[in-house]
């Protein structure tokens, strides 16, 4: 008993500070930041440098702390915001279907593919990745644009008799947030399908399935951890997407990423922008909760 | 006389390699019948070519006279026994074993009816909301084993099934099979490496190798009477020595054997053609060794306690091996390891062998 007791405290330390570099690394990083962003959100505009009032004044022997709730109540109240929150979630949750049922049949393609070629496939979809983010969607404003690629394709082919408008909709939104962020929906699901044991298909061709069915009572379920995965990686970063819609969208979308910025640089109110961030923030974690949870309760 | 589950010149390759290689082979209501042989002999692939997994190249599976080659797995009245169990890690036992039944679309109570049955049947009642992760290696088997049964097979298919067991469990469980298959009336068709499963289950046994069957017969025949070289090795220890001439006298053979070096003597049978390379073979527990009298000469080389047995190996004058087994009645041996002994057994317990 005592010898099996000794090696588990012994690596207790390395495992301590194992742990310990990560989540110091978050702390500086990601709370501390954090922190002050939410203090900037209870402060108030003022002109100067840093443009916001410290929460704190020393009154002689009084120390007073100012809370300012005012641009809460701002965000939740005004519609401009709201409409921009809904945007957001409306996007996030559109593109993140089409992903889903464009990605899963892509990945189940590939995992049904002899291994040889799987990786072959796995590196196409991940290879735009080689290029900056930014000069992929600039490249589909010259793609999209009225005298761009695509129009002049069409235009030539006579599909069509006068350029179609997509750049500066919403529909161009779609695109590009759905072309950037579709191997972050591939790539999960291709691993859990991938590492999916074939004999539970057989088990259940055996017990009756036709392959469509099987794939609906086996295949399926065994691969939502990945869905769930992919879902969550790719809802949670274009809620607060900026620079797809900035770049691409036109003025009627507003989502919420573009109001942040617009709050921050062209208002230089922080307090008020930070607020914004906060509230987005709030309402992110019941979705992360819920992919969570969900998870966790997979494995089990 | 149709079998009740007729292989006629099943084949299967791929590409240039064949796995099975035209096998005929009938097998009747109610066996427990084993495929045994080395990994790589073709027996899974015969058993999936059964189960409806793989095509046949050539030939056709007949059941109850019905020819089912190109029937889908889906479709057969058979169902597998995995291996790996194949246990759907998303649902709870009952589910697993409520899988095949809710697929065939019958009624919830009756379901519930049948999985009750066969839960009681394989001690799984308690088990029944457990995910397959939370269980045994043994109660995994019986849950396996219950999802298959429970779907009422015609002939049910067990691909290795004890393979994960440990020893001890093993030997309970095969006793388990034999009993659940007299009890059920089912056939059973079991594709193994280990021969004391097949010798301890199988009404009958098919010994293969490579991709074809060598002998067919119940496992007190395939053990006393082996046909081949191959067979008499595969199935429990043997000592084999190649003849060089054999002279018949009335029913009894005169054998010289240089290998051995000396006479041996058998049974005349005409299974075997003695104008080809033959082979005589007598399992170590028929061999007598006595320290004086006529026989083969050779020492004691090596003398091994197994506690149910001695074991000893005799190097024969000739410089071959013989081994040669006593079981152990409770006193000390009478021999040791160098002495000189002479081995001798009766004519009955020779066999010829071919190739």
């Amino acid at each position: 008993m005592l010898t099996a007791a000794t090696p588990s405290t012994k690596t207790n330390w390395g495992k301590r500070l194992l742990i310990a570099i990560p989540y110091a690394w978050l702390l500086v990083l990601f709370l501390a930041p954090f922190a002050l962003v939410a203090g900037i959100s209870l402060s108030t505009v003022r002109l100067g440098m840093p443009p916001f009032e410290p929460l704190t004044a020393w009154d002689g022997s009084i120390l007073n702390l100012r809370l300012n709730f005012e641009n809460f109540l701002y965000v939740l109240t005004d519609d401009t915001y709201l409409l921009a929150y809904l945007t957001s979630l409306k996007v996030a949750a559109i593109s993140t279907a089409a992903m889903l049922f464009i990605a899963y049949p892509l990945a189940y393609g590939i995992a049904s593919c002899s291994p040889s070629s799987r990786s072959l496939l796995v590196f196409l979809v991940i290879v735009p990745f080689w290029s900056s983010m930014l000069i992929r969607v600039y490249s589909w404003m010259s793609i999209l644009r009225n005298d761009g690629l695509l129009n002049a394709l069409l235009l030539k082919v006579g599909l069509i008799s006068e350029p179609l408008r997509i750049l500066n909709t919403e529909t161009a939104i779609y695109i590009g947030i759905i072309y950037t962020y579709l191997p972050f929906m591939v790539l999960p699901i291709y691993s859990t399908l991938s590492s999916a044991d074939r004999t539970l298909i057989e088990a259940a061709r055996d017990l009756g399935c036709s392959r469509i069915s099987a794939f609906w009572r086996v295949t399926f379920p065994l691969s939502l951890p990945g869905v769930l995965a992919g879902c969550a990686l790719v809802f949670i970063p274009v809620v607060g997407e900026f620079v797809i819609p900035d770049l691409l969208g036109g003025a009627d979308t507003q989502m919420i990423g573009r109001a942040i910025w617009l709050e921050f640089f062209n208002n230089r109110d922080w307090p008020m922008a930070a607020a914004v961030t906060i509230v987005l923030l709030a309402l992110l974690v019941v979705p992360i909760v819920y992919f969570q949870s969900r998870q966790s309760r997979e494995r089990t | 006389m149709q079998s009740y589950i007729s292989i006629e010149n099943l084949a299967k390759s791929y590409g240039v390699v064949t796995a099975v290689n035209n096998i005929s082979l009938g097998i009747e209501k109610g066996e427990f019948f084993s495929l045994l042989g080395p990994s790589g002999c073709g027996k899974s692939t015969l058993l999936r070519m059964i189960a409806g997994f793989e095509t046949p190249t050539s030939g056709a599976i007949k059941l109850e006279g019905a020819d089912v080659t190109d029937v889908p797995a889906h479709k057969r009245p058979t169902n597998m026994m995995f291996q790996s169990y194949a246990l759907f890690p998303h649902l709870t036992v009952g589910k697993n074993i409520a899988f095949g039944l809710q697929q065939d679309g019958l009624a919830k109570s009756e379901i519930r009816k049948r999985i009750d049955e066969v839960a009681e049947k394989l001690q799984l009642t308690a088990l029944l909301d457990r995910k397959p992760a939370q269980l045994s290696g043994g109660q995994r088997q019986r849950v396996a084993l219950a999802r298959a049964l429970v779907k009422r097979p015609k002939v049910l298919l067990l691909d290795e099934p004890l393979g994960a067991l440990d020893k001890n469990l093993r030997t309970e469980t095969q006793l388990e099979l034999v009993r659940l298959q007299r009890e059920l009336g089912l056939t059973f068709i079991i594709v193994t490496h280990d021969q004391h499963e097949a010798m301890t289950v199988s009404t009958r046994i098919a010994i293969m190798k490579q991709g074809q069957v060598l002998q067919v017969g119940s496992p007190s025949e395939v053990y006393e009477t082996p046909q081949s070289r191959y067979v008499a090795k595969f199935l429990g220890e043997t000592n084999v020595f190649a003849g060089s001439r054999a002279d018949r006298s009335g029913s009894e053979l005169q054998i010289d054997s240089d290998e051995a070096g000396g006479r041996l003597h058998a049974a005349f049978t005409d299974r075997v053609a003695l104008d080809a390379p033959f082979w005589v073979s007598v399992r170590p527990e028929r061999v007598e060794l006595a320290t004086s009298g006529s026989g083969l000469e050779g020492t004691v080389e090596q003398l091994t306690y197994t506690g149910v047995e001695r074991h000893y190996r005799v190097r024969l004058k000739s410089g071959a091996t013989l081994d040669a087994r006593r079981v152990n009645l409770g006193a000390e041996s009478d021999l040791g390891v160098g002495d000189r002994v002479f081995a001798s057994w009766s004519p009955q317990a020779s066999r010829l062998l071919a190739e």
